[in-house]
């Protein structure tokens, strides 16, 4: 495991390297499940408030709960998945040996 | 024998040899599970492998051979519009067909009410659900591709791209922005609203204007000399049935002699 949580203070940010194909399954199906579950999110919410249009005595309470639920799990999992990175991914501080010849 | 491709890497001890979170494993094993299962990333693989092939046969274009890249990047914008064009006429093909399913071609009820055509518009407008959008989309494409495919004339006679051995698709461009406009004009008529009426008036006036065949050219076009049932009858078979074949066929082949021509490089 690579836990470099000592060089950079402050910034408590776990890192987990993975297999560049993990990586991809990672990339690929939380970026699917976290753009489905946020649209579903919204939809729910539409369909509670009717298009955010019913007075606030008829709005469907667990619904829209369920829906603002989905948007915050869509948003976790997207930000989980952020802390897997392949070998080649340093953090771009430690990415001094690599030219900056783009320009 | 297997299919899989062999490698280095221990797929099955990898994650132990990690120091993961309970979280971390569930989740990574959740994935990894979905991926084996419905192979996305395979196929996007093959995607990107070929994605990669298709650009390395691709030779090197004249702008980029005399490197004259500096000077014409602003055109490049406008090389788009004829693809925009055609992504309007399927946008407006596609809407249009959806609005034929609760259009009228009626011009009925002359007891002072308004005429079935007009009501079959009101109720889109009005009643039915996403039919303000439909109709919206409808007339917006239609906008748009008369402003596109008369950009793209303009851009293909400032960048020279009609001389030869283009002439033939230049005429055919021609021919194609007027059966554009014709499109427009019936489509203007159907809603057999004041403005349409007028408009069809001015059609019929303008007809009669042309000498020795203006007559006869009326009676084809309009069906008479005033506006009539048949007017709005005619206008609605050349904007759903004659047009469409016709622009669609021409417009195929206006794309195929591009492609066979390639695009034709500024100088």
């Amino acid at each position: 495991m690579t836990d470099d949580q000592s060089a950079d203070s402050g910034n408590q940010r776990r890192d987990v390297v993975v297999p560049l194909r993990v990586y991809k399954t990672v990339t690929v199906f939380s970026t699917l499940f976290a753009v489905a579950s946020v649209v579903a999110g919204f939809i729910l919410v539409d369909v509670a408030t009717q298009l955010a249009s019913a007075p606030v005595s008829e709005i469907d309470v667990p619904v829209a709960i369920a829906g603002i639920g989905a948007i915050l799990a869509g948003t976790v999992v997207y930000a989980f998945s952020t802390r897997f990175r392949t070998e080649e991914m340093g953090k771009s501080k430690d990415d001094a040996d690599k030219p900056s010849d783009n320009g | 024998m297997s299919l899989e491709r062999k490698d280095e890497h221990d797929h099955k001890g990898w994650m132990e040899s990690r120091d993961l979170t309970p979280i971390e494993s569930v989740y990574l094993t959740v994935l990894v599970w979905l991926d084996k299962r419905l192979r996305v990333v395979d196929y996007l693989e093959i995607l990107e492998d070929l994605y990669y092939k298709v650009n390395m046969q691709m030779p090197k274009s004249h702008t980029e051979q005399y490197n004259l890249d500096n000077k014409f990047w602003y055109w490049y914008p406008l090389y788009a519009l004829g693809s925009f064009s055609t992504v309007a006429y399927v946008v407006a093909a596609i809407s249009g067909a959806l609005l034929g399913f609760y259009y009228a071609p009626a011009a009925a009820a002359a007891d002072g009410t308004p005429t079935i055509a007009y009501d079959s518009v009101l109720i889109i407008m009005g009643q039915l659900n996403l039919g303000y959008f439909l109709r919206s989309v409808h007339r917006w494409a239609a906008q748009i591709m008369v402003a596109a495919v008369f950009l793209h004339m303009l851009r293909v006679y400032f960048t020279g791209a009609y001389k030869e051995p283009r002439e033939l698709n230049w005429i055919i461009g021609i021919v194609l922005i007027s059966l554009t406009l014709v499109f427009g004009y019936t489509g203007y008529l159907l809603p057999w609203s004041q403005l349409s009426y007028w408009a069809g008036q001015i059609g019929v006036e303008m007809s009669l204007s042309i000498p020795l065949i203006g007559e006869w050219v009326a009676q084809l076009l309009f069906g008479g000399f005033s506006l009539s049932q048949s007017t709005l009858q005619r206008m609605y078979i050349l904007h759903v049935f004659f047009l469409p074949f016709i622009t669609t066929a021409i417009i195929a082949v206006h794309i195929g002699i591009v492609w066979m021509q390639g695009i034709a490089e500024p100088h």
